[in-house]
């Protein structure tokens, strides 16, 4: 899945490149060969066999001879960039193949080690919005807000930068953000991260912190890499239940666990999902969920619109239905199936979403190498929430936007979670 | 008895029909039913069919090329009774059934769903222990369309229309009458998806020839189910039909 949500930019770095040498022949066979398989991708994958009226023949036979032309690989990729454009969609770009290894994080140190810390970029800046308890960076007294300045040895700041001017324009920039910082975070098991932090009082504080395994159960789905896999839940003020989880994955496991804290809470004032950083995972499973929430058949979140056939996702109800207020919690790093949940939820007007627009980056997609190098992103389907918009480069946006901000992190506040709990008390 | 009855929208959540050639018809067709009884021939006999009150298959299920696989147990009993459960590795149970009247589904996944129209007809259908010898009570006409090349093979083709639902395209080999290939659109609550079914492995079990693998195509995805073996006329639980508690408590609303 992280693979698989890489999005439209790459195109603006091309353009931005001066004195490129010229092609070889070599390089110019390799892109002949690129220009084809995208081509033939989208002829034989794209969900809407009319291209929405765009003669995809007529658009091959157009720019063949320009790629063919094209001197510098600038030029190339600006050209397969317009080619694609001609679809007017987003999730369909060519990823330069610097550019790519930049975003999958293959020149970090990689492992699954976690330093026990969850990172966003607020103000520009990375920011420690939670901190794991009984994790090696709690027990080091690492605390929210604090602002993370360099993570062995590499100064944040110029990546985020670099990160922000790429992902300017797109739903994405929390994501690739967050990403940015997590990555150099993550490592081997066992291995010591030296974390520079600025504190609450500004001062300049180093922490060599270890990274652990991480929480949760080590799940498999397929060929996919195994992932681990937590949800939490809990009562908050008594009588308002509250679930976490980090992945829509290992179902055999996290169904029975988020109906039975569902369950748990039947005569709760109100129920909180936080989908906050989630990205996302298996679409079946926002169905199911739903299900604890809805008691009326024959509702959907949404469809997904394929080559072959459109198909609903549809909500069975699983009584005995929650039926008190329901409050969802996203933000930019909130993805995929996070986003079919939240935006159906929505439009069906069964909960209330707070926090920040989520990631736009609802729909199957795939990353496929090219024979140049480069890689082709594109979207396998479409989706579109109950309410008839599309998520994909669009989100959902809140119905109570609310940030966080270092401020209220270092005095303990969780300003998207106040919210929620301050709406579900005005409702009883 | 034949795989054809076990495929189900419960679990074929992902089509592509796969083209096949066409072929001249310069032979004057066979009538429909001369085809569908003459498979019913060729994989026992009608006496064959008769004996058999009840069956459960076992075997295991795979979407191609995912790495998620499964188990899968299949009950039927006469007339139209049936219970299915595919347990998918790290995903979980899904079942699916009819206790003849009511046709349900329920996954650990999705949760309960109780089906109706269409799709209460389709499972009915799948469930009838003897369709092979019952189809002309199941379906309002059956057409010879014509000869089409199915893997290399001539087959006939023939066109079902059920009493209820939409028709399905069956494909018999010329040379031995055995079913090869169907195409159905499948009718579930999350809509109506074109699919294509080969069948493959032919084997005898109790007098009866039937296909003990299918490799089916639905919304771009492709699943196998291999049998390992089947009984019939077992000594089958009393409940085995009865309609899970979900599924009540869903019907009582």
């Amino acid at each position: 899945m992280r693979s698989a949500r890489i999005f439209t930019i790459a195109l603006a770095c091309a353009t931005l490149a001066v004195a490129q040498p010229a092609l070889t022949a070599e390089q110019r066979r390799l892109n002949l060969e690129s220009f084809e398989f995208i081509w033939s991708t989208i002829r034989d994958q794209y969900w809407d066999p009319t291209f929405g009226g765009v003669n995809w023949t007529a658009v091959r036979d157009e720019f063949r001879p320009r790629i063919e032309r094209a001197a510098t690989m600038p030029e190339t990729r600006s050209l397969m960039g317009q080619m694609l454009g001609r679809l007017g969609k987003s999730h369909f770009a060519i990823i330069p193949a610097d550019v790519y290894g930049d975003l999958d994080s293959h020149d970090d140190a990689g492992g699954t080690g976690t330093a026990g810390i969850d990172v966003r970029v607020l103000a520009g800046r990375a920011i420690v919005t939670s901190v794991e308890e009984n994790s090696p960076a709690s027990a080091q007294g690492v605390r929210p807000g604090w602002e993370v300045l360099s993570i062995d040895g590499t100064v944040l700041a110029p990546r985020i930068q670099k990160v922000a001017e790429l992902y300017r324009n797109s739903t994405m920039r929390e994501v690739y953000l967050a990403r940015s910082a997590l990555a150099k975070l993550a490592g081997d098991e066992g291995s010591v991260a030296r974390v520079q932090f600025r504190d609450g009082s500004g001062r300049g504080v180093t922490k060599e912190i270890e990274r652990v395994r991480p929480r949760g159960s080590l799940a498999k789905f397929g060929y996919l890499p195994p992932s681990y896999v937590w949800i939490t839940s809990r009562r908050i003020e008594g009588d308002i239940g509250y679930i976490a989880f980090n992945l829509f994955l290992d179902p055999a496991r996290l169904m029975p666990a988020f109906g039975g804290a569902v369950h748990s809470c039947t005569g709760c004032a109100g129920m909180i999902i936080d989908l906050r950083g989630n990205p996302g995972g298996l679409g079946i499973m926002a169905m199911g969920m739903a299900g604890w929430f809805i008691d009326k058949p024959d509702q959907r979140l949404g469809t997904m619109y394929t080559r072959q056939a459109p198909v609903k996702f549809i909500v069975n109800p699983r009584p005995p239905v929650y039926s008190g207020a329901l409050a969802i919690l996203v933000d930019g790093s909130s993805a995929s199936t996070s986003e079919v949940f939240a935006g159906g939820m929505k439009d069906l007007g069964r909960a209330r979403i707070f926090g920040t627009r989520t990631a736009g980056a609802a729909l199957p997609s795939a990353i496929d190498r090219l024979p140049n190098g480069d890689a082709l992103q594109h979207a396998m389907a479409d989706y579109i929430s109950e309410g008839g918009r599309t998520l994909e480069g669009m989100g959902v946006v809140p119905d109570v936007e609310v940030k966080l901000t270092r401020e209220a992190l270092l005095a303990g506040h969780d300003p998207v979670l106040d919210a929620a709990i301050e709406w579900i008390h005005a409702r009883k | 008895m034949h795989l054809r009855h076990r495929l189900t929208p419960a679990v074929f959540l992902a089509g592509l029909l796969c083209s096949s050639g066409g072929v001249r018809a310069e032979e004057p067709l066979p009538k429909a039913d001369e085809i569908l009884d003459k498979f019913v021939e060729v994989t026992g006999g009608k006496a064959a069919y008769e004996k058999v009150h009840n069956e459960k298959s076992t075997g295991t299920f795979e979407f191609v090329g995912k790495g998620v696989k499964g188990s899968m147990t299949l009950y039927r009993a006469e007339p139209n009774k049936m219970y299915m459960r595919v347990d998918l590795e790290n995903i979980g149970a899904i079942e699916d059934g009819t206790d003849g009247e009511t046709a349900w589904m329920l996954s650990a996944l999705q949760g309960p769903h109780i089906k109706e129209g269409e799709e209460r007809a389709l499972s009915l259908r799948q469930a009838t222990l003897r369709e092979p010898l019952l189809w002309r009570k199941m379906y309002k006409s059956a057409e010879t369309a014509g000869i089409e090349n199915v893997d290399g093979a001539a087959c006939y083709k023939v066109v079902l229309t059920p009493n209820e639902g939409k028709p399905q395209t069956q494909y018999y080999d010329k040379k031995n009458n055995l079913l090869v290939k169907m195409t159905v659109t499948l009718v579930s609550q999350m809509g109506e998806i074109p699919s294509e079914t080969v069948f493959s492995d032919y084997k005898e079990q109790n007098g009866i020839l039937s296909a003990h693998k299918t490799r089916s195509k639905a919304l771009g995805q492709e699943f196998e189910i291999t049998i390992g073996q089947i009984d019939y006329n077992i000594d089958m639980p009393k409940d085995r039909f009865d309609l899970p508690n979900e599924i009540k408590a869903l019907a009582k609303k």
